[in-house]
């Protein structure tokens, strides 16, 4: 799977047709550098996401996506032309805007055809675009309201139909659903998959919500410091993520800082900072992995099983007690102190009958490729 | 707008111009009313003035700006240890008439009407009878201003200046020269938009009746008439009615002639000698202003002094020389060095004068005339 | 038991006092002292006025006497209709050239400026309020009698001088000029309250620089235009500094002719008081409009 991954970026470019590319890309702002030499390659029709947390660039690399930022160095191309030199006004790019940038003084219906109004389209054009939008969002019965008039989700979808009916060849989000509630918040996630499903664009959106971009995206880049961590499927960042910042910010996990101490093809042993010897699955199989070198191992936590006794022939096994608890509906997230005082998170499905005290001897122990080594 | 300065009545004397002091008497005028509006169901337009006391050491006057300067007020000071002088100053008599009248002069212990304001306060009896007991100096005052029709005997008001009303204008621009006020008839290409008129509806509408053949104080609505009919007909070419803005713009070359109290012109004439007066050939006004003590006066003993200060020779005499005004103080003049005592701008020769009048009070019938022609020629 | 009985008597008329007191307490403490100041000082002087346009001619000194609307006709004639037209073609030209030169200085501050610069360069702007209007208005004689600065500066590059002073032309540059700083400042007020992303919304869309200005930046800041310009032009329409000191011979308006009936050389103030009282219906007329417009925008 990684092997695929990662070879697709690079084979892919070619062949399918790329909508978005970035080159080097570099952006100063007051000798500060919000995004330092970013590649990024977004193929034709794919929902794309950029997650980080915040401050890491990703609104800028959405922005200079947009052209409202220009870049310090490097290139910007759409469908292979350079943008550098094209406002944004006269790229075929539209952007959904965080808290959606209705224009106040207009109706629902006069947001929405604002674009194609601007580009000389028919009466008749505009009117039936502009209609088919509002369906596409299910906002028709909204259309002579003004946006002070409608909920936070309406103008959510006011939004999307306003930059939609421009049919342009991406849609830039950003993010998009960050002033809603929890519950809509999943509702509109669901509607905006449908919606890149039905109408066929690239869509780029930028979130700091790994589980929406989890969950929407065909394929997310992790961004940190004004650099791309990784780029891949949820499933490859989650499963293999490459370093340990990517680890550590996609959902919950175990690092432990280590040292090796010898390697095989497929395998590599780790003496951890207190002394528990690992054996671990290097990042990359088949690449010669550093000896000596520094390595931090991820374990996550629902790869970890609990035994009350030590398994046979299992290599990573050790004794700890349990010393925190904490319910999460469908599931428990146990804490073991291992006897090196090292603690690791354990997730349990909510089964357990009844948990074993304080006092009680328990055996933590996962297997060799679900222990990531990864590099510095 | 201009934020009012709320009590500029009391400006000081460095004030020239007097925008602002007029756009707060309307505020004050209108607070006077509304005083007397609450407290009685029929009341009378303007009323008793509110005369508050004020120390015998201040004195508050209320002048026209070229009558006073500092070195005045310091002498007046050293001599009669009054130790503050606040000086109002005048834009027009019709707005101190206004202002009197509508009781709002209570702080002034001295005023500067012109002769036909006089009357007008008289008849308003807004004056204090002169004490002649109490004044020095009183018989140097030349004959003719001590039995002058406004103010027969000096009953209430004492000559502080007199002079013409005439035409000031630029000997370079203007050939041939003026000589009378059919020139500004005779010349309207020549003198379209460069000269000015007076904003003064007397001197205005009087200059003209004189340049007709008719009286300064006309009282004949026809002749009214005939006289606002060829004011209209000079309308489009007279750049501006106003009594003191033409002096900096005719030093300038952008005005050739302007219509000015003589005392004006002769003080701009000391800056430029291409400039002239003229008095005109078919007569003019004669005016004169003076000082006269309202009632009620503060500060009376403080008014005496002020005048008796006036009437010294030696004062009026310097008075002359630096701000140069002509003094109708006999004993004065004899003062004045030469070449003023022979400046016949400044001291015309009575035979220049013989076709000049003063300007006469009018009955109330005749000054509605008046007014309606000259709000119709202001206004168009 | 002594002590129970004063407690419920005492927290009884406490409780319906509580109750009553803010109903028309609160109101009254809130309201009284500008209603007081309104009624004073705008409420009852109006009515005088309105009284005394009501007595034919009245002087100074004359009994008040209200006996009808003779004043109300005087001014249905065409040399006053005159006045009014040009009161209004003044502030109305104030207005325009007001927000034409305004705008783009509120729009640079508010959008363009560094951010650190703009409260300088707003005080910048508003220090010519500073200094006296008749003062500036002198100053405007200077720059733009036949000689003066503007045509000495034309006469030196070639292009044959102009003559505005004692013209319209004067009156409008001074009243423009007066009027610059508070149309700045409210503008800057609207503007800096614009948000950009609209802006950057509008280019997203496909709307140039030009097109976002007229469909984004006029349309959201109306109500800061729509107040400045009313401002400006009640405030114009009562200036009278500036039309006589530069409009010259012809340059009549409202606020001059009201100045004149009351302490100017013809003292009629019953019309000068009904000339007040059309002053009064105009601006009354204008302030009517914000509060429509303003109502307007609340809704957008």
């Amino acid at each position: 799977m990684s092997q695929a991954a990662t070879q697709n970026q690079g084979a892919m470019a070619t062949d399918a047709g790329l909508d978005v590319e970035l080159r080097k890309v570099f952006k100063e702002f007051n000798r500060e550098m919000a995004v330092q030499g970013i590649d990024l390659s977004i193929r034709r029709g794919e929902f794309f996401s950029i997650l980080g947390p915040s401050g890491c660039g990703k609104t800028t690399t959405l922005r200079l996506i947009a052209g409202f930022e220009l870049p310090s160095a490097g290139e910007v191309l759409i469908q292979n032309q350079s943008m550098n030199q094209v406002p944004p006004y006269r790229r075929p790019v539209n952007t959904v805007f965080q808290s959606y940038a209705l224009f106040s003084h207009m109706t629902v219906w006069d947001n929405i055809a604002f674009g194609l109004r601007l580009k000389k389209q028919g009466k008749a054009a505009v009117q039936e675009r502009v209609q088919e939008a509002l369906k596409l969002v299910k906002m028709e019965t909204f259309a002579h309201r003004y946006p002070a008039q409608l909920s936070g989700g309406q103008q959510q979808r006011v939004a999307l139909a306003r930059a939609l009916v421009n049919r342009p060849t991406v849609l830039l989000l950003d993010e998009p659903l960050g002033a809603l509630d929890l519950k809509l918040r999943k509702e509109m996630q669901m509607e905006l998959s449908i919606l890149h499903r039905e109408v066929g664009l690239t869509f780029v959106m930028v979130t700091h919500d790994q589980e929406e971009a989890m969950s929407l995206s065909d394929r997310i880049a992790v961004m940190n410091h004004g650099k791309i961590e990784q780029i891949g499927s949820p499933k490859q960042i989650y499963d293999r993520p490459q370093t340990p910042f990517v680890a550590d910010f996609i959902g919950d996990t175990n690092l432990f800082r280590g040292k090796v101490e010898g390697f095989h093809p497929a395998k590599l042993w780790v003496v951890t900072e207190h002394g528990l010897k690992m054996t671990a699955q290097p990042l990359e199989s088949g690449k010669s992995a550093p000896v000596s070198g520094q390595v931090v191992l991820s374990i996550r936590p629902e790869k970890i099983r609990l035994s009350y006794r030590p398994s046979e022939g299992q290599v990573n096994c050790f004794e700890g007690r349990l010393k925190n608890v904490m319910y999460l509906g469908t599931h428990i997230h146990c804490v073991i102190e291992l006897l090196s005082g090292d603690c690791v998170t354990i997730m349990q499905p909510n089964t357990v009958a009844k948990l074993p005290n304080a006092d009680t001897p328990l055996y933590a122990s996962w297997a060799t490729e679900d222990c990531l080594a990864l590099t510095v | 707008m201009a934020p009012p300065a709320l009590n500029s009545s009391h400006a000081q004397s460095a004030l020239r111009s007097s925008g602002a002091t007029r756009r707060n008497l309307l505020i004050t005028a209108a607070f006077a009313a509304l005083g007397y509006g609450l407290s009685k169901i029929r009341w009378r337009l303007g009323g008793n003035p509110n005369s508050h006391p004020s120390t015998p050491k201040t004195l508050e006057i209320y002048t026209w700006s070229s009558y006073v300067d500092q070195k005045l007020l310091d002498d007046f000071k050293a001599q009669t240890g009054i130790t503050e002088v606040v000086v109002g100053i005048l834009g027009s008599n019709e707005e101190m008439l206004a202002a009197i009248k509508a009781g709002k002069g209570g702080t002034y212990s001295i005023l500067y009407p012109s002769d036909y304001a006089v009357t007008q306060l008289v008849q308003a009896n807004k004056l204090q009878p002169l004490d002649h007991s109490r004044l020095i100096g009183l018989e140097n005052i030349l004959p003719k201003f001590r039995h002058s029709v406004h103010d027969p005997g000096n009953r209430y008001s004492i000559p502080v200046s007199w002079g013409t009303t005439g035409l000031i204008y630029n000997s370079e621009k203007l050939t041939p020269p003026p000589r009378d006020w059919s020139y500004l008839w005779q010349y309207p290409k020549l003198l379209s938009r460069r000269f000015t008129l007076l904003d003064d509806m007397r001197e205005v509408m009087g200059a003209t009746l004189k340049s007709m053949g008719y009286s300064y104080n006309s009282q004949n609505p026809e002749e009214i008439k005939q006289a606002y009919e060829k004011l209209v007909e000079l309308k489009p070419h007279i750049a501006s009615f106003t009594t003191d803005a033409w002096k900096d713009q005719l030093l300038a070359g952008d005005l050739y002639l302007a219509m000015s109290y003589s005392a004006d012109a002769v003080t701009l004439m000391q800056e430029d000698s291409r400039l002239r007066y003229l008095i005109p050939e078919s007569g003019t006004s004669l005016w004169s202003d003076t000082i006269v003590i309202p009632q009620p006066c503060p500060n009376e003993t403080g008014a005496y002094a002020w005048l008796n200060f006036i009437l010294q020779p030696s004062v009026a005499a310097d008075m002359t020389q630096r701000l140069f005004f002509a003094t109708p103080n006999q004993a004065a003049y004899d003062q004045l060095p030469a070449p003023l005592r022979n400046n016949q701008s400044l001291f015309p020769p009575d035979a220049l004068l013989t076709k000049s009048e003063g300007i006469a009070p009018l009955n109330e019938a005749m000054t509605e005339i008046y007014d309606r022609y000259w709000t119709k020629l202001t206004s168009s | 038991m002594s002590t129970q009985v004063p407690s419920s008597l005492v927290t009884q008329p406490d409780a319906h006092s509580d109750k009553e007191s803010p109903r028309w307490l609160g109101p009254l403490v809130l309201l009284g002292p500008s209603g007081l100041w309104l009624g004073l000082l705008l409420v009852i002087p109006t009515l005088l006025i309105f009284e005394l346009s009501l007595v034919p001619g009245i002087r100074p000194g004359d009994i008040v006497n209200p006996s009808g609307l003779d004043n109300y006709g005087l001014i249905f004639q065409p040399v006053y209709f005159r006045v009014i037209g040009r009161s209004l073609f003044f502030a109305f030209g104030t207005t325009f050239f007001a927000l034409l030169l305004g705008f783009p200085v509120a729009y640079w501050i508010a959008l363009i400026a560094p951010k650190q610069w703009r409260n300088l360069l707003l005080l910048s702007f508003v220090l010519p309020l500073w200094t006296s209007s008749l003062l500036r208005s002198y100053a405007w004689i200077t720059i733009l009698r036949p000689t003066g600065v503007l045509n000495s500066f034309l006469q030196l590059i070639g292009i044959p001088p102009l003559d505005l002073l004692n013209r319209s032309p004067a009156v409008l540059i001074g009243m423009s000029y007066s009027m610059l700083p508070y149309i700045v400042l409210v503008l800057y007020a609207s503007l800096e309250k614009l948000d950009r992303r609209l802006l950057e919304a509008a280019a997203d869309l496909g709307a140039n620089p030009l097109q976002v200005f007229w469909k984004v930046t006029i349309p959201q800041s109306l109500p800061g235009i729509v107040a400045g310009a009313l401002l400006v032009f009640i405030t114009s329409l009562g200036d009278f500094v500036d039309p006589e000191l530069l409009g010259g011979a012809s340059s009549m308006t409202l606020a001059r002719l009201i100045y004149n009936q009351f302490i100017g050389a013809t003292q009629n103030w019953g019309f000068g008081s009904a000339l007040s009282m059309i002053l009064i219906f105009l601006v009354s007329l204008a302030i009517a409009l914000l509060i429509k417009y303003g109502d307007r925008s609340q809704v957008v």
